[in-house]
């Protein structure tokens, strides 16, 4: 329990920051929506029937501007990649720290075992995570609600917001993972944020070109995005099905070659 | 001298790595657009049963944006953005790197002033980034020249191409007075951090259509839309980028030089 403590206290600034970058993402992208007049509707129509490779190179998917919940889904993007490159790095710096601050003698010579090390670390990590989460939820509710609805943006965004967490949930997985197996701690960090920035690349790849579509699956940018949740009303089951089963396997080869790993000391 | 090699060759791997990876994206975007201008004609035809000033206005940014140019530069913009995490990423580790790794009593115990080690250092980060540079310029012309059907004007494409390492020479310079500035433990979520802030910023602004962000973020100094119309860049974005790097890094010769660097 102290472990878990000492981290969180350890991660309390950074996430302090990154809810302040969410905040003022929040704040300025919604504060110059303006709802589009009739003319705005019939181009919005017209936009719709784009081809998916032009809408993404115009930069509006095929969401609907003209709403305020349209319109955050735009930010929404932005939003997640935020997310996910917070809790990839929390996942990565929480377990890499110890052997590159050389501070894991220190915290391994202590009467608990590697496992009970790891649960602590990971679930700090994921208290800090569930933070940021609602967070992002509470400031992107507040700043749509001056829109619309309360009621209607609330459901369409506490989706997102699950959808978000999933993600998240992921990254954080995929970065403890990777720090917690690979070589070199020192490493760890950019290796994650080189696979992030592949997933993210790849997922405007898909929106390119149709042909691309298959790969969808290998970018957790892909499952859960504003244009597919908000028009389908709902979170892809398959796609639920598939992050917690990528959540699972990873902590679990987080957990494994934690325990099996040597420690540079 | 030594100090310099010994840097190019530390940072080798990560320079040949970021060079593969930015030519490979790049290949792979431009390796759509073929594509693309099938869909942009498509749309064309969809668009004549619609009235004349709805085609006039979509017409214009579907022309310019499904140009080789206009495509090249949409491509363009995720690769600044990866340019920019190299060159901020490198600036701040390789001035930091031996308090974070505690080789500071080894480098600093030298016959070296502290601005040699500043200014072989820099000189080192320089030219990672102009190697990275030169092969994805190789990369890009061909990629480039293989797709097009129709002739398309050289000197613009390379102006845009050189804009990445004009964006890439203030994150350096920023990346540098960080590491001068703080004590860094970690390197990239700072620059990361940095990096991603600021083109987040310029992604909202373009969204939102502020013209006031465009002094605020780096990635809009050199606006390809500018480029291609004038064939030029803006002079007065030039003289904040000339003014920035210069007071950026005499600040990190002199901060670092009269740093308190914990040896141990």
């Amino acid at each position: 329990m102290n472990l878990f403590f000492r981290e969180m206290k350890a991660a309390r600034k950074s996430l302090i920051l990154w809810c302040i970058g969410s905040f003022l993402m929040a704040a300025s992208g919604m504060a110059k929506f303006e709802g589009l007049d009739s003319t705005g509707e019939s181009l919005q129509q017209l936009v719709s029937t784009m081809p998916r490779s032009l809408q993404a190179v115009m930069g509006t998917g095929s969401l609907d501007l003209s709403t305020a919940v349209g319109y955050y889904g735009i930010l929404f993007t932005y939003l997640l990649l935020m997310a996910a490159i917070h809790s990839l790095m929390l996942g990565a710096g929480i377990i890499a720290k110890e052997e590159r601050g050389k501070t894991a003698e220190f915290l391994l010579s202590k009467p608990i075992s590697r496992s009970r090390i790891m649960t602590a670390k990971l679930a700090a990590a994921l208290v800090n995570v569930l933070i940021f989460n609602l967070v992002t939820f509470v400031f992107s509710v507040i700043s749509v609600a001056k829109f619309a609805k309360t009621e209607d943006s609330i459901s369409d965004l506490s989706l997102l917001m699950t959808g978000m967490f999933l993600v998240q949930l992921m990254f954080l997985a995929a970065g403890s993972g990777i720090a917690a197996s690979g070589k070199k701690p020192k490493r760890a960090v950019s290796m994650g944020t080189a696979l992030l920035l592949a997933a993210y690349i790849l997922s405007i790849a898909i929106d390119l070109s149709q042909k691309l579509e298959f790969l969808q699956y290998l970018t957790p940018f892909k499952y859960f995005e504003a244009k597919r949740v908000l028009i389908d009303g709902g979170l892809d089951p398959v796609f639920i099905l598939l992050s917690i089963g990528i959540v699972f396997i990873l902590t679990i080869v987080a957990y494994i070659s934690f325990n099996k790993r040597d420690i540079q000391v | 001298m030594n100090i310099f090699l010994h840097e190019l060759k530390v940072y080798r791997k990560s320079t040949i790595v970021w060079t593969l990876s930015l030519a490979a994206v790049l290949v792979l975007f431009m390796s759509m657009f073929p594509g693309l201008t099938k869909d942009a004609a498509d749309f064309q035809k969809l668009l004549q049963g619609y009235p004349e000033p709805v085609r006039k206005a979509f017409g214009i940014s579907l022309e310019s944006i499904t140009s080789l140019l206009g495509f090249y530069s949409y491509v363009f913009s995720y690769i600044v953005l990866c340019g920019c995490i190299q060159a901020m990423n490198l600036g701040v580790s390789i001035l930091s790197k031996e308090a974070r790794e505690k080789t500071a009593d080894f480098l600093l115990t030298k016959p070296v002033t502290r601005s040699q080690v500043v200014s072989a250092k820099l000189l080192a980060a320089i030219s990672s980034l102009i190697m990275t540079n030169i092969i994805f310029l190789a990369a890009a012309a061909m990629t480039t020249l293989s797709v097009s059907q129709k002739p398309f004007d050289m000197g613009t494409f390379l102006m845009i191409s050189l804009s990445a390492f004009l964006v890439e020479c203030m994150f350096l310079a920023l990346g540098v007075l960080v590491a001068a500035v703080m004590s860094i433990k970690s390197v990239l979520p700072i620059s990361l951090g940095t990096v991603f802030a600021f083109y987040i910023l310029n992604m909202l602004g373009s969204v939102i259509g502020e013209k006031a962000v465009r002094y605020l973020t780096p990635f809009k100094y050199y606006d390809t839309a500018y480029i291609i119309r004038h064939a030029s860049y803006e002079p007065r974005f030039i003289f904040i980028e000339a003014l920035f790097i210069v007071i950026a890094v005499s600040a990190s010769y002199i901060i670092y030089s009269k740093k308190d660097i914990h040896a141990v």
